[in-house]
């Protein structure tokens, strides 16, 4: 056992060698490479995350977009629908309102010319005994009648004579 | 590197003190090293916490290459130590040796045979140990009757010649390295009527093989590494 002493000594140095880098320098230092391995990985993770988010984004806007434009496209179409008839009804309204107008005035006419027509046979009548009366000189009435009615009655007796 | 070193005997063992006083300082700079790249860690990592992550990552690497499942986590630490232990035991020879009364007291640890055999067994040892924790002591051996139980004799000699290629393997390309270095050396200094050209001359043949033994080591380190990994994986993992 000639060299077991220098096996000694080499085996004890380096294992507390290997000991020492082991606590002060290989440990720290891969803990640290493990550390950014894992950072990288969540980062690349996120990176892909945040990118197809973007793109989910991205899409949902252009459909959005799409949508808004026929949403447009179909509030103008209603829009001018509604307006169009709109307009027919105001049209048919006044259109309905002239022919009652009409009718109304139709109807006031004839009245009117009924009326006039019955007011001037009225007329006549009182016209004709109004005439009547200027002809006759005395206004006729009931009793007036009953004694121009006697009056004549007598006169009558009279030229037959008995005085 | 003469192969005449100082020994201290202390307790009944014996110590050489070229390997003890290498290690010591290879071990103190690899940890002032990684102690101040490893200051205030933080998630958005600075200049010197990237240089230890991308160690880090190069061993994690090794490791995973050969336990690709959950068991490799929990050799992240040792192959790092490991190789960084290993890198600069390699290098720390080929910058500096120092040759003082006749005796080495200072070069590369892993050009001794002995330390490379304490790594090369403290790594397989530590596989044995792993397969009992991860597959258990059945588990561990049934490991040696697999694929075929008549295959036992070569897995139990494969124990032998894993380790014995493991350690060899680093030993001989650094011990042959920092021979040459020696060589070289003695050629530039060898005087002479001509010694300033072998001078020049074996001072860039020198530059030169540093600069390949720098290259040699790392990949040594890494072999080292990458090995005692597969033998560990092999133990590990259920096949």
């Amino acid at each position: 056992m000639a060299s077991l002493g220098d096996m000694l000594f080499l085996i004890i140095t380096f294992a507390i060698l290997m000991v020492l880098v082991g606590k002060f320098a290989f440990k720290p230092v891969t803990k640290m490479m493990t550390d950014r391995q894992d950072k990288i990985t969540n980062d690349l993770d996120y990176a892909d995350n945040a990118k197809k988010q973007a793109a989910d984004l991205a899409a949902q806007r252009q459909a959005e977009l799409q949508n808004s434009q026929a949403e447009a496209v179909q509030i103008v179409n209603t829009a001018k629908a509604n307006g169009d008839k709109q307009r027919q009804a105001l049209l048919d309204q006044a259109q309905q309102e002239v022919a009652t107008l009409k009718q109304n005035a139709q109807t006031d006419i004839e009245q009117s010319k009924q009326d006039a027509l019955n007011a001037a046979k009225n007329d006549v009548a009182d016209l004709s005994v109004a005439i009547a009366t200027k002809i006759i000189g005395k206004e006729l009435n009931a009793s007036d009648q009953q004694q121009l009615i006697d009056d004549y009655i007598k006169g009558l007796g009279d030229t037959n004579g008995a005085h | 590197m003469n192969e005449s070193y100082p020994y201290l005997v202390l307790f009944g063992l014996r110590f050489n003190l070229a390997n003890c006083i290498a290690i010591l300082v290879s071990a103190i700079l690899i940890f002032a090293l990684v102690f101040w790249l490893s200051r205030k860690p933080a998630i958005r990592p600075g200049k010197k916490q990237n240089v230890l992550e991308y160690m880090i990552d190069f061993t994690n690497g090794i490791v995973k290459g050969a336990m690709p499942g959950p068991e490799g986590n929990r050799f992240g630490l040792l192959a790092f130590v490991l190789f960084l232990f290993v890198f600069v035991n390699n290098q720390i020879g080929l910058f500096l040796q120092i040759d003082a009364g006749g005796k080495t007291w200072f070069r590369s640890p892993t050009a001794d045979p002995i330390i490379t055999m304490t790594l090369a067994m403290t790594v397989l040892l530590l596989s044995h140990y792993f397969a009992v924790v991860f597959t258990g002591f059945k588990g561990y051996m049934k490991g040696f009757v697999s694929p075929l139980a008549f295959l036992a004799p070569i897995n139990i000699l494969e124990e032998f010649t894993n380790f014995v290629t493991l350690a060899m393997r680093l030993y001989g390309n650094i011990f042959a390295g920092e021979v040459l270095l020696l060589l070289i050396r003695s050629l530039a200094f060898s005087g002479g009527s001509m010694g300033w050209l072998s001078f020049i001359a074996g001072f860039l043949m020198e530059m030169v093989w540093q600069g390949f033994s720098v290259f040699i080591g790392s990949i040594q380190a890494y072999v080292f590494v990458t090995l005692g990994m597969v033998y560990i994986s092999h133990k590990v993992v259920p096949e």
